[in-house]
């Protein structure tokens, strides 16, 4: 049955640099960073402090799933997927939010 | 026709030992200790649900406390919901079977799959702990639903994490089956050439792998309320019980997919085999899999159109429902389409499946009636509701997988059940789940509340009824189990393909070497349903 492997499974190794992996954890640490400045430090942004936060914390997905993940070697189907993915979660806040906004 | 004696060669007799099994990373075996795991807790279920409905065979006090009462309901919900319905099939039968449909040897992650089973004992654990920890087992509801979980004394948290550990059983079991599914099929085999029980396990491992987290998320929050006191869902501390629903349901409405797409998957299976002819309309029951599993995220509102949800949100959460019935009912139509003009085989398997199709039909029309909003401001929390959900889940999901038990069962054990015993369990639970439920239904239209302890003396007679309909389910359950454990030890030895199916898992040996199969299996040509001597509708 080892000839059954990986045929579905047409896998390459991909061997990023150091320079991007060094790149996405700066990101990574400052967008981290930005998020406790606006949160801990009074950017005085009222309801919108949430809505940076989850800003922040997308793009910090993005680019983990992109670089350390590798995402950017997949074939499209799987970015097609995050898309859908990302696009019910705002589904899910978009009506809880309209719920509360019109009750 | 049967073979002489069992392979030698098989996942049975490759490796000696309980640690063989405890430790075992065989996805076959893995789906075996599921089965019995998932059975034990499903009749502990059974022994709650049955002494639930023994206190309401009539109005007062019988056998239990209301306080009692509160917790059985809730103990059962959660084992039925979280140890039983969610992991069925998937976990059983995904396990056992979707490597063998896919022509592969294995999950993509083995040792992932381990952990996941151990998982799930875990959380089982922790939710049978709540009955000799603290104050009791929690009695809220199989939902949890906040302030009340926030506030009462009983054992919510311990609960709560029981949830939350099966959840992560959940989610691992669906990353597996997903990157199986990408990754693990046979050379040759497209997406379009996977058997539909496996187009229907990839549908329900993406709700799995999504929704599971959300549930996870919530459940923790209701710990921190309680434990720290955060103001969350508590109204008295700044919080909203409604957003507690929305959270719980944004995971608990696609867990209904989760409980119903892969027994969709097992009806799709069994009728061509036993109707000897293509599935009609292959692509449509693949795609309204997916469908299903999509438009299923979108409309949990629906359990929320009497508890203060906005109108505005209502009236959207209500069209939204009534798209989920197209998908469901492409399914229906194809499945008796597929049936028509077919060579059929009445056997126990297709019995269990056109019991699935009647009463899931019925739970799914009720499940209408509940979609409107009008009809849902009446309807709701009452019986109507316990009635649709047993029909949707036991008479559903719960005959799928007695019926997939009765199919698979000579390729597992390579033994053949007594099937005249078979045909009479299946009629007692036929005759004893319709008499359980249905009454229930016009319970509910009468007005009568679920989750109470008593009732008014109008609703007896129903009462009775449903009562006594238990009394026979329960005897259809025990004899069948008896006879599939009588097979299991002392049945006739069964040759590798009894039913002439020609899905890959019929190409091994029964029951299957250690390695699935000896040689790489033959995918057919035209798809996995195209039967070369089916009669031409």
């Amino acid at each position: 049955m080892e000839e059954n492997k990986n045929k579905n499974n047409e896998h390459q190794e991909h061997i990023s640099s150091y320079k991007e992996h060094f790149g996405t954890w700066s990101a990574l640490i400052l967008l981290t960073l930005m998020t406790v400045l606006v949160s801990v430090f009074g950017a005085d942004l009222r309801t919108l402090s949430v809505a940076t936060a989850m800003i922040i914390a997308t793009v910090k997905v993005l680019a983990v799933g992109y670089y350390f993940m590798h995402l950017k070697y997949e074939p499209k189907i799987y970015r097609t997927l995050i898309i859908i993915v990302m696009a019910l979660f705002v589904f899910f806040l978009v009506m809880v939010i309209l719920d509360y906004l019109t009750r | 026709m049967t073979a002489a004696a069992l392979p030698e060669n098989n996942f049975f007799n490759a490796k000696k030992g309980i640690m063989s099994w405890l430790f075992t990373l065989d996805h076959k075996r893995i789906g075996l200790l599921y089965l019995y795991a998932i059975l034990s807790f499903f009749l502990v279920g059974v022994v709650l649900g049955f002494l639930m409905r023994l206190e309401l065979l009539n109005p007062g006090q019988d056998i239990m406390k209301p306080h009692t009462y509160n917790q059985v309901f809730t103990l059962h919900g959660v084992i039925m919901i979280f140890l039983f319905i969610i992991p069925s099939i998937p976990a059983i039968f995904g396990n056992f079977f979707l490597p063998l449909h896919l022509g592969t040897d294995d999950v993509a992650f083995p040792k992932l799959n381990l952990l996941s089973f151990w998982l799930y004992v875990l959380g089982a654990l922790f939710a049978l702990a709540t009955l000799v920890f603290g104050d009791g087992p929690a009695d809220t509801g199989w939902t949890f639903y906040a302030p009340y979980s926030v506030k009462t004394g009983t054992n919510v948290t311990m609960s709560v994490l029981a949830a939350f550990i099966l959840g992560f059983s959940s989610i691992l079991t669906g990353l597996n089956f997903i990157v199986t599914i990408h990754r693990l099929r046979t050379p040759g085999m497209g997406f379009n050439q996977m058997p539909l029980f496996a187009w229907s396990l990839y549908a329900t491992s993406w709700i799995q792998l999504l929704a599971t987290p959300v549930v996870g998320i919530t459940l923790l929050m209701i710990i921190a309320e309680r434990v720290f006191g955060i103001g969350l869902f508590d109204p008295s501390i700044g919080g909203d019980p409604i957003l507690y629903q929305h959270l719980f349901w944004i995971y608990s409405h696609p867990a209904v997919y989760i409980m119903a797409l892969p027994a969709m998957g097992l009806v799709s299976e069994i009728i061509p085999t036993f109707a000897q002819r293509t599935i009609f309309g292959y692509k449509a029951i693949a795609y309204s899999s997916m469908a299903i599993a999509f438009v299923g995220y979108f409309v949990w509102g629906h359990h929320m159109f009497t508890s203060g949800m906005s109108g505005t949100a209502g009236f959207i959460f209500s069209i939204l429902t009534f798209f989920v019935a197209i998908p469901t009912s492409v399914k229906v139509f194809n499945w008796v389409a597929t049936l028509y003009k077919g060579s059929i085989n009445i056997e126990i398997p297709l019995l269990y499946m056109m019991a699935f199709i009647f009463n899931f039909l019925i739970g799914g029309l009720t499940g209408l009636a509940n979609a409107a909003l009008a009809a849902d401001v009446h309807l709701h929390d009452t019986y109507f509701v316990v009635g649709h959900f047993h029909y949707v889940m036991f008479g559903g999901t719960g005959f799928a997988m007695f019926g997939a038990l009765h199919y698979w069962f000579p390729k597992i054990w390579g033994r053949m059940y007594n099937k005249a015993r078979a045909n009479v369990a299946f009629a007692l639970l036929f005759f004893g789940f319709n008499m359980l439920y249905f009454p229930m239904l016009i319970l509910g239209i009468m007005g009568m509340p679920r989750r109470y302890y008593d009732y008014l003396p109008e609703f007896h007679g129903l009462n009775q009824i449903a009562t006594v309909g238990s009394w026979i389910l329960v005897s259809g359950l025990i004899l069948m189990l008896a006879n599939l454990l009588i097979g299991l030890k002392k049945g006739k030895i069964a040759s590798a393909n009894p039913w002439n199916g020609i899905t890959l898992e019929w190409q091994t040996s029964s029951p299957p070497p250690l390695h699935n199969f000896d040689k790489l299996p033959e995918l057919n040509e035209g798809g996995p349903y195209n039967y070369p001597d089916a009669k031409k509708a």
